[in-house]
C-alpha cells in the first residue's frame, strides 16, 4: 500500500482548514458585511443572502475545526469540496459579467485601490485548487492524526479475508 | 463428535462472537458519528442565531434630533446644549458597504442622537476615484451628494439622506438620475423652491468634492464607511451592530 496517501491526505487537511478558518475567523465578527458581499454576487434572493452571509463563517470555521482533528473527515472533505466549487463559480460569473466585489467601499489606499480591477483570476484558481484537496480529503479520508482513526470511526480499514482470519484464531484457541 | 464437528461448531461460535461484536462496533460507531455530526449543527445553527441577532437593528424612533448644516457642508444631528461624545459618520452614498451600515445602525445612530446621548456629524464624501468604473460610480456618488447640499438641513434631510441609500444604484450602472433625485427631495418634504434648480445644475458638486478630497486627507480615511467616535476610529465589528455601538457610545458619554 501507499504510505504516502495518509501524509497527502493529511497536509491536504490542514491546509483547506487554515484556509478555511482564517476565512471565517475574518468575517464573523461583522455579519452584516458578509450578507453585504454575497448579496454582491446577485445570485442569490435577499432572504437567502442573508441566511449565507450569517451562516458561512460559523459553517466555515466549524467545517475547518473537523478537518484540523480529522473527525467526520469524509463528509468535512464532501462540504469543503463544494464550498469551493461554489465560490469559483460565483467568482467566475461574477467576472464575466464584470462585477466588482468589494467589502468595504475604498477611494485610493485600500483594498481596492482607485482603477485596480479585482484579480478574479488568482482567486478562481486558488479555490480550484483548494477544491482538489478537498476531493482529496473525501477520497483519502482520513490521513495521520485523525480523531476518525481513534474513534474506530473508519470502517474497512481492518478488511481481512474473513475465513483466513476464522482459521487463524481457531488456531490460537487450540493452542490452549 | 468427532474433530470436524467440534471445529465446526467452535467455528460458528466463534463466527457468531465476531458477529455481535461486529455489530456492536457499527452501532458504537454510527451514535458517534451522529453525536459529533449533530454537535456541529448545533455549533453552525448557533452561530448563525447569534449572527442574527447582534445584526439586529433598533426601531427608529419618532422624533429627530435637530438637524443643522454646518458651512463646510457636515451635518449635525444633536440636541440643542449636546455636545459630546461625537459620533462622525463618514459614508459615501454609493457605497453598498455604507448602505449596509445605515440599514443595520442607521437606526441607532438616530436614536442616540434623539436621546441627547450623543452629537452626530454625517460627513457625505464621494470616495470612488474617476477610474473605476469608467467614471460612472464616481459620477453616481456625486450627484447624490450634490443634491443632499441643496437641502439646508431639518428632518427632510434625513429622509433624503435615508432615501438616498435605500435606492442605491449598482456601481455599474447609471444611477441616482437627476428627475429622481428632485423626485425624491419632494417627497422628503423639501419645499425651497431653488431646490430642483440646484439639483440640475449640481451646483454644489464643485463644494462638494473640495470637501471630500480635505475630509479624506485630514481624517486619513482608508474606505467608507468610517465611524468615529470623540475622533477615535470604530471597529466594523462595533459599527455594524447596534448594541454594541449603542453600549460604546454611552459609555463614552459617562
Amino acid at each position: 500500500m501507499i504510505s504516502a496517501l495518509p501524509w497527502v491526505a493529511t497536509v491536504s487537511r490542514l491546509v483547506l482548514a487554515g484556509v478555511l478558518i482564517v476565512a471565517g475567523w475574518g468575517k464573523i465578527g461583522t455579519p452584516v458585511l458578509s450578507v453585504q458581499a454575497v448579496e454582491a454576487y446577485e445570485l442569490l434572493p435577499k432572504s437567502l443572502a442573508t441566511a449565507v452571509g450569517y451562516g458561512l463563517p460559523i459553517l466555515e470555521i466549524v467545517v475547518g475545526v473537523l478537518l484540523v482533528v480529522g473527525l467526520l473527515t469524509r463528509a468535512a472533505g464532501v462540504i469543503s469540496a463544494l464550498l469551493m466549487l461554489a465560490f469559483v463559480i460565483g467568482i467566475a460569473s461574477a467576472w464575466a459579467r464584470g462585477l466588482r466585489i468589494d467589502c468595504g467601499c475604498f477611494g485610493g489606499g485600500g483594498q481596492l485601490a482607485a482603477g485596480v480591477e479585482p484579480d478574479y483570476l488568482i482567486d478562481i484558481l486558488r479555490d480550484f485548487g483548494l477544491f482538489g484537496l478537498g476531493v482529496f480529503v473525501a477520497l483519502f479520508p482520513p490521513g495521520r492524526f485523525a480523531l476518525d482513526s481513534v474513534l474506530g470511526l473508519t470502517p474497512g480499514e481492518e478488511s481481512y479475508d474473513e475465513d483466513e482470519s476464522d482459521d487463524e484464531e481457531l488456531q490460537e484457541k487450540e493452542t490452549y | 463428535m468427532g474433530k470436524a464437528g467440534r471445529d465446526q461448531s467452535a467455528r460458528d461460535r466463534i463466527k457468531a462472537q465476531r458477529e455481535e461484536q461486529r455489530q456492536r462496533e457499527k452501532r458504537k460507531r454510527v451514535a458517534t458519528i451522529v453525536t459529533v455530526a449533530v454537535v456541529a449543527i448545533a455549533a453552525v445553527g448557533g452561530g448563525w442565531w447569534f449572527a442574527a441577532q447582534s445584526s439586529k437593528s433598533e426601531e427608529a424612533g419618532g422624533a429627530l434630533a435637530p438637524i443643522t448644516v454646518a458651512a463646510d457642508g457636515s451635518v449635525v444631528m444633536a440636541k440643542a446644549g449636546v455636545e459630546k461624545p461625537v459620533l462622525d459618520v463618514y459614508e459615501d452614498f454609493q457605497c453598498p458597504a455604507c448602505r449596509a451600515l445605515e440599514e443595520t445602525s442607521g437606526p441607532t445612530i438616530k436614536n442616540l442622537a434623539a436621546e441627547g446621548k450623543a452629537k452626530v456629524v454625517y460627513h457625505p464624501i464621494t470616495i470612488f476615484q474617476e477610474q473605476t468604473n469608467k467614471g460612472i460610480t464616481r459620477a453616481n456618488s456625486l450627484r447624490a451628494a450634490s443634491a443632499v447640499r441643496c437641502i439646508p438641513g431639518g428632518a427632510a434631510w434625513s429622509v433624503f439622506h435615508d432615501k438616498l441609500f435605500k435606492e442605491q444604484p449598482s456601481e455599474l450602472v447609471e444611477g441616482f438620475k437627476i428627475p429622481d433625485l428632485i423626485a425624491w427631495g419632494k417627497d422628503a418634504g423639501v419645499t425651497d423652491p431653488g431646490f430642483e434648480k440646484c439639483v440640475t445644475s449640481q451646483e454644489k458638486a464643485p463644494a462638494h468634492i473640495a470637501y471630500s478630497t480635505k475630509v479624506m486627507e485630514s481624517q486619513k480615511l482608508t474606505g467608507t464607511p468610517t465611524l468615529k467616535l470623540n475622533g477615535v476610529e470604530l471597529d466594523p465589528d462595533v459599527a455594524f451592530k447596534p448594541a454594541q455601538l449603542r453600549q460604546t457610545v454611552l459609555d463614552a458619554a459617562k
